[in-house]
């Protein structure tokens, strides 16, 4: 491969995404008092009459002040229930292992009522349908003011009056009143930004956002994205935004985890994950979308599904899926490990061949095994 | 050929040999009744309000547009599944909306559908085989002897295995399922698809897929595609030519580069500034127009251009005039319906 084109094609890196969100297995300069979150192998099982389903199978991640880490990757990949994990919102049929250090205090050793009072506070949540998260029969007001109150000892008027403000902030016309509707009477857009607004009014140190966008139309997303990061400035909150929406990642994400079969296999910089992917998987999903610069060509998919997470392949799971699959990659599951760029870690094999593609999205256009890749 | 002549405003109808599928000031309206006892009509949603357009064999005309601008009634009333309030639906030159039930199952032949969801729209009761045969039965088109090789091709035309063809839908992932409805849809050999937002169901990488396989069928059969659609970088890359839709109205529409280069309305402007790009260098170059408010209810649109109430630029004029779809580009298939278009490339 060569060097010199992976470095070049680097050089477009802009303030936004200096990444000091590491792997948490790298992060040994990190300092550890402004670690917000940290997770450390986080596995997730769940027995069922079938097998046991490996939904999560060692994440781990640790998120600093006021960063965006942008989670990608398709259903089934466990990008929603490692999240709903940290969180503690899983039944209780779940096995969660690992570790969640929440500044410092393991959130996954805690009790329910110590859970509960993370969460909400410190831990703000917001979730794709805000219809189903919000209570149809309770103004918007009330259920805002009750998020306050369930946390702290203030009158309903001091509560309601938090709402308003938090309703202003995240930019709701004539607050005051909307605070007596009922969530109906809102959109879609509106919906989520009370949501949004509920999600922080705790002022909390981080905020989950499991696909906030994906209902919504484009003019709105657009608009609830930027609310989403205004809020986030306002608060001083970080966010763990997942989606399965490159082109959204894009615009909102410092630093990138890309997850499949649940597991990471991909983390580093947002400009690093779409210059210079170091696993084939991301190479996939960016040569699935439609781009300017290949208008007129054939897209290039990925061939086949993602395998079931009751009976994973051995090695690595996406090696039935990939051009570059070697006989290793069928005996041994490479683990998240350093590429030749800095701060990017891949778990892959054959990282370095992916590498000596100027456009790693190359591998995928004719089908797998046909070209490049296996000769070496 | 040109479409500057289906314009409502400027031109009647008029048939272009050429068009597979014509329609004209295209109208869909429903009825909202009371709650009282003689569930008297209170109101009317105006779903689709004068919308006109054609679609060639072999082309693809791509309408794109936010949930509840008509795109979607739009498709089901030019198949007959809902009935227009008025206006005209001509494919291969006949009428469609006058025409009986009966009359129109012979036309069904060769315009058919493709539904959003693929969990939705396959009978979860029959197998594969049985539901790709049945337009055949339909149509009597069923032959005992050839019938099942005939499903077989269709199920490897779209990149199935005929051996799953004793399978039922819930053993197939999202993608395959889409697949097996457009082996459905292509079972009666159409000359025309409506393709109500095909992949949007789908998981990315299984897309892509899909996106291909339409492509290839396409250039296979020469299909004219009506794409639905409210993915803008989707749209861009099937389409050949591109309708912006608003609140029920075409605000503006012409071949793809043009629309994507130099789109003139401002919804069309303010659409592409928000649609996601999957870079994120030009993420955070590029200008958004952010847009206040929300798309006002169809029961009761704003007079004149339905964008005004959320337009920079709107003055009085666009209260008080309709603005008609008239050539506003450098190309005459170029229509725009805005009284103050946007100027220079769109940035997208």
């Amino acid at each position: 491969m060569s060097r010199e084109d992976t470095t070049v094609s680097a050089s477009p890196r802009a303030g936004a995404a200096t990444g000091s969100i590491q792997a948490a297995d790298e992060d040994v300069a990190g300092d550890p008092s402004t670690e917000i979150l940290r997770v450390e192998d986080l596995t997730v099982r769940f027995p069922t009459d079938d097998g046991t389903v490996n939904a999560v199978r060692g994440v781990s991640y640790v998120l600093h002040p006021r960063e965006v880490l942008g989670i990608v990757g398709e259903s089934g990949s466990g990008k929603s229930v490692s999240s709903m994990a940290v969180m503690g919102l899983l039944p209780r049929t779940a096995r969660v292992e690992g570790k969640v250090l929440f500044r410092g205090a393991d959130v996954l050793r805690m009790r329910r009522e110590e859970q509960r009072s993370l969460r909400g506070r410190k831990i703000g949540m917001i979730f794709q349908d805000p219809m189903t998260a919000m209570n149809p029969v309770l103004t918007v007001g009330y259920q805002l003011a009750e998020a306050v109150r369930s946390h702290e000892h203030i009158s309903q008027a001091a509560a309601l009056k938090r709402a308003q403000e938090m309703l202003d902030l995240v930019g709701i016309p004539q607050a005051k009143d909307r605070l007596r509707a009922y969530p109906h009477e809102f959109s879609g857009g509106m919906r989520q930004r009370a949501m949004i607004a509920m999600a922080v009014i705790n002022h909390p140190d981080v905020i989950f956002a499991d696909e906030p966008t994906t209902a919504l139309d484009v003019t709105v997303q657009a608009q609830i994205l930027d609310t989403l990061l205004e809020v986030k400035d306002a608060v001083d909150a970080a966010i763990v935004f997942i989606t399965h929406d490159l082109g959204v990642i894009a615009g909102i994400a410092d630093r990138v985890l890309v997850m499949y079969a649940g597991k990471p296999v991909e983390t580093a910089g947002v400009d690093e994950i779409f210059s210079a992917p170091r696993m084939p998987y991301t190479a996939g999903l960016l040569g699935s979308m439609p781009r300017l610069d290949l208008i007129g060509e054939k897209l290039r998919p990925i061939q086949g599904t993602p395998p079931s997470l009751i009976n994973l392949p051995t090695g690595c799971p996406f090696r039935p899926r990939c051009p570059l699959a070697v006989e290793q990659c069928a005996t041994v599951e490479p683990s998240l490990a350093e590429t030749d760029r800095r701060d990017h870690h891949a778990a892959c094999h054959r990282w370095a061949d992916l590498a000596g593609y100027e456009d790693a999205t190359e591998v995928f256009r004719s089908g797998p095994g046909i070209e490049g890749g296996r000769s070496s | 050929m040109s479409t500057a002549t289906n314009n409502p405003e400027t031109g009647g109808p008029r048939v272009l040999p050429d068009r597979l599928l014509e329609v004209d000031d295209l109208v869909m309206n429903f009825p909202v009744r009371g709650g009282g006892l003689l569930r008297r009509t209170v109101g009317q949603v105006q779903a689709v309000s004068g919308v006109s357009f054609g679609v060639a064999a072999g082309e693809t005309l791509g309408i794109v547009g936010e949930s509840g601008c008509g795109k979607s009634t739009t498709g089901r009333a030019i198949l007959q599944l809902h009935t227009p309030t008025s206006g005209s639906v001509r494919f291969q030159g006949r009428e469609l909306t006058s025409m009986s039930t009966r009359d129109l199952r012979p036309v069904r032949k060769d315009l058919q559908i493709v539904f959003q969801d693929p969990y939705a729209s396959l009978n979860p009761k029959l197998p594969v085989n049985d539901i790709v045969s049945e337009p055949l039965k339909i149509h009597k088109e069923w032959h005992k002897r050839e019938g099942m090789e005939r499903i077989a091709d269709l199920l490897k035309l779209v990149g199935l295995n005929p051996e799953h063809g004793n399978r039922f839908p819930h053993e197939f992932s999202g993608g395959q399922r889409q697949r097996v409805g457009i082996a459905r849809a292509l079972a009666l050999e159409p000359k025309m698809l409506v393709l109500d937002e095909p992949v949007s169901a789908l998981d990315v990488s299984v897309q892509a897929g899909v996106i291909n396989l339409l492509e290839d069928l396409q250039q296979r059969m020469n299909l004219g595609y009506l794409f639905i659609a409210h993915d803008l970088s989707i749209v861009r890359h099937i389409s050949d030519r591109v309708a912006v839709m608003y609140l029920g109205r075409i605000v503006e529409i012409a071949s793809r580069d043009d629309l994507y280069a130099s789109g003139r309305h401002p919804y069309t402007r303010a659409l592409l500034s928000a649609a996601p790009v999957a870079d994120p260098v030009k993420e955070r170059q590029r200008e958004r127009i952010s847009l206040t408010g929300d798309v006002p209810s169809p029961l009761n649109p704003p007079s004149g251009c339905r964008f005004r109430t959320r337009c920079w630029k709107a003055e009085d004029i666009c209260a008080s005039e309709t603005p008609p779809l008239v050539p506003r580009g450098t190309a005459p298939d170029h229509l725009v319906a805005c009284h103050f278009p946007e100027e220079g490339p769109t940035g997208f």
